[in-house]
């Protein structure tokens, strides 16, 4: 196996891994953050709005981290830093 | 990739002009005309928006939103334009380009420090950013750049995923359900302008004090 195929490969491996990684884990927090918002708005209803809104700010950073991997694994996938540095000739 | 990568459409004196840049002239026409029609003739639209964007601020905010209105509510209006009118053919997502984003959110970062030193002045503000003690001043400077950093790559990255998934799909199945998707991604973005409308508010909003606390300050040192 060429050096080039090992880092290809590795890369694709750790993208799918990553991405699953990445996308699960903010996802559960999501889910927390709106079972809590949710039992608050039922318990309180008159609290709704003050809950929904800081419900949207708590996803939007939450998420942040998701959009995070998701922007590494395209930079991993199509313009992988790795391959440019080590075989320049590709 | 060539889907959703902007394209460079012309050069003026060696300056690349791409599509996006083209697309964000398009819909900056097309929303000055649309306020300017609505102005003319159903002001009560206008209104429900202006009001709209108070009340978002100003619950945000915690402060009196007027003053602020006028620009924050102008991100809303672009990014929310532009995901809708995005949808037009021959149109493109001005968001999905790295560049519009990081100018957005360049433009928040340091309207924080405008806003609050137009608040509280320039001792006071800087009082204010090592409010604790002194060693937490790098932290919140810190903490400042990430600001604007997350605030780049969330849109940017919000937007360019669902654009992808389009180009996916429409790679895949080129009849109507790429359409579906993209009014979906419109939605997103909708749901994207709202969040960096409150985001902004909320960095803003952390530099400012109310005029009530500013006199206590003042009584206090006296």
């Amino acid at each position: 196996m060429s050096p080039e195929l090992i880092v290809t490969i590795t890369t694709i491996i750790v993208t799918g891994l990553g991405i699953v990684l990445g996308t699960a884990l903010p996802a559960l927090a999501e889910g927390k953050a709106a079972q809590k918002a949710l039992e608050g708005m039922a318990r309180q209803p008159e609290a709704a709005g003050d809950l929904r809104t800081t419900l949207l700010i708590s996803m939007a950073l939450l998420e942040t981290t998701a959009i995070y991997v998701l922007l590494i694994m395209l930079i991993l996938i199509f313009a992988n830093p790795l391959l440019d540095r080590f075989f320049p000739a590709l | 990739m060539d889907f959703v990568t902007p394209q460079v459409v012309f050069t003026i004196w060696g300056m690349p002009i791409t599509n996006t840049v083209t697309s964000t002239w398009i819909i900056m026409v097309i929303m000055i005309f649309l306020a300017w029609l609505l102005g003319r003739k159903k002001p009560i639209a206008l209104e429900m928006i202006v009001d709209f964007i108070t009340d978002l601020l100003g619950s945000t905010m915690g402060v009196e939103a007027t003053p602020y209105v006028p620009f924050i509510g102008t991100f809303f209006l672009f990014i929310a334009g532009a995901n809708v009118l995005g949808l037009i053919p021959g149109v493109e997502n001005p968001t999905k380009d790295l560049n519009t984003t990081a100018a957005l959110a360049i433009t928040v970062f340091f309207s924080v420090y405008y806003f609050g030193i137009r608040s509280q002045g320039l001792v006071g503000y800087l009082k204010s950013l090592a409010k604790p003690i002194i060693i937490l001043l790098p932290f919140e400077l810190i903490g400042h750049f990430t600001r604007a950093l997350s605030l780049t790559l969330r849109l940017f990255g919000n937007v360019i995923s669902i654009e992808l998934i389009v180009a996916i799909i429409f790679s895949l199945l080129p009849y109507f359900l790429p359409s579906v998707m993209a009014l979906y991604g419109a939605a997103t973005g909708l749901i994207q302008a709202y969040i960096f409308t409150i985001l902004a508010a909320t960095y803003i909003g952390a530099g400012v004090v109310t005029t009530e606390e500013l006199v206590k300050r003042k009584l206090a040192a006296a």
